[in-house]
């Protein structure tokens, strides 16, 4: 199943010939990467250090995540930058923190996933207005 | 009543998204205060509320309310897709965020 839709990806690529907006989704990738580390800093965090670098990694990821925002719609870009950022947080706490490995949880990574590849998949970037194709 | 506040926590953070998508239409201040209040304040009260409510099922409401309001009010008041793929795939990563929070 998943092999389909990389499959998917790679032809619609190729008809649209297109990648202007993969670079809005690798900064939502990132800004949602960045969440995993803040999490952990808001949780870990001990002394002035510690709490600086984790509140300037909210500001960056939330405002690459709002930017993102201004260009794909709203309500896919929050759902992505959520659910990406749970995943890794679940991975972080099983190879770092000692939480249990369990296959529920694979389960629910690779159904997120898919729900992710599916998103960037149906979504349109906003027109800008009075530019229309 | 922290059951309350965590619904109100969730509420402001789907206001919070609406105001996103504001700034794409509107860029002003007025905008961007509105933006970090809502955010801020939901933070807050979600933090509150977890004092009672168990970690996990909080998180859970809360990202719940989140991304089913930020959906919702992007397709009525800012004319984002309502095509059923996009619905589907919102409701995939949306259920397997909550059970990830549920089952950590």
């Amino acid at each position: 199943m998943l092999s389909g839709f990389f499959v998917l990806i790679l032809r619609k690529k190729k008809r649209w010939g297109d990648h202007s907006m993969d670079k809005n989704w690798v900064k939502l990738f990132f800004a949602a990467f960045l969440e995993v580390f803040w999490v952990i800093g808001l949780t870990y965090s001990y002394n002035l250090w510690t709490w600086t670098v984790t509140i300037i990694l909210v500001i960056v990821s939330n405002y690459l995540m709002i930017t993102t925002a201004q260009v794909l719609p709203a309500g896919t870009v929050y759902a992505v930058f959520v659910g990406l950022g749970t995943c890794g947080i679940v991975f972080a706490d099983i190879l770092f923190f000692g939480e249990s490995f369990e296959w529920a949880k694979v389960f629910l990574v690779a159904v997120l996933l898919i729900g992710v590849i599916g998103l960037k998949l149906v979504t349109e970037e906003k027109r800008e207005k009075g530019v229309e194709a | 009543m922290a059951w309350v506040i965590l619904i109100f926590a969730g509420l402001l953070e789907t206001f919070g998204i609406a105001m996103i998508s504001q700034l794409s239409v509107k860029r002003n201040a007025q905008t961007i205060v509105l933006l970090i209040l809502s955010f801020g304040s939901s933070l807050t009260l979600l933090s509150y509320s977890l004092r009672i409510v168990p970690m996990g099922i909080g998180y859970a409401i809360w990202t719940g309310i989140g991304v089913v309001g930020g959906a919702l009010i992007g397709m009525l008041f800012f004319d984002e897709s309502k095509d059923w793929r996009r619905m589907v795939f919102i409701a995939m990563v949306l259920s397997a965020a909550v059970g990830l929070k549920l089952v950590s």
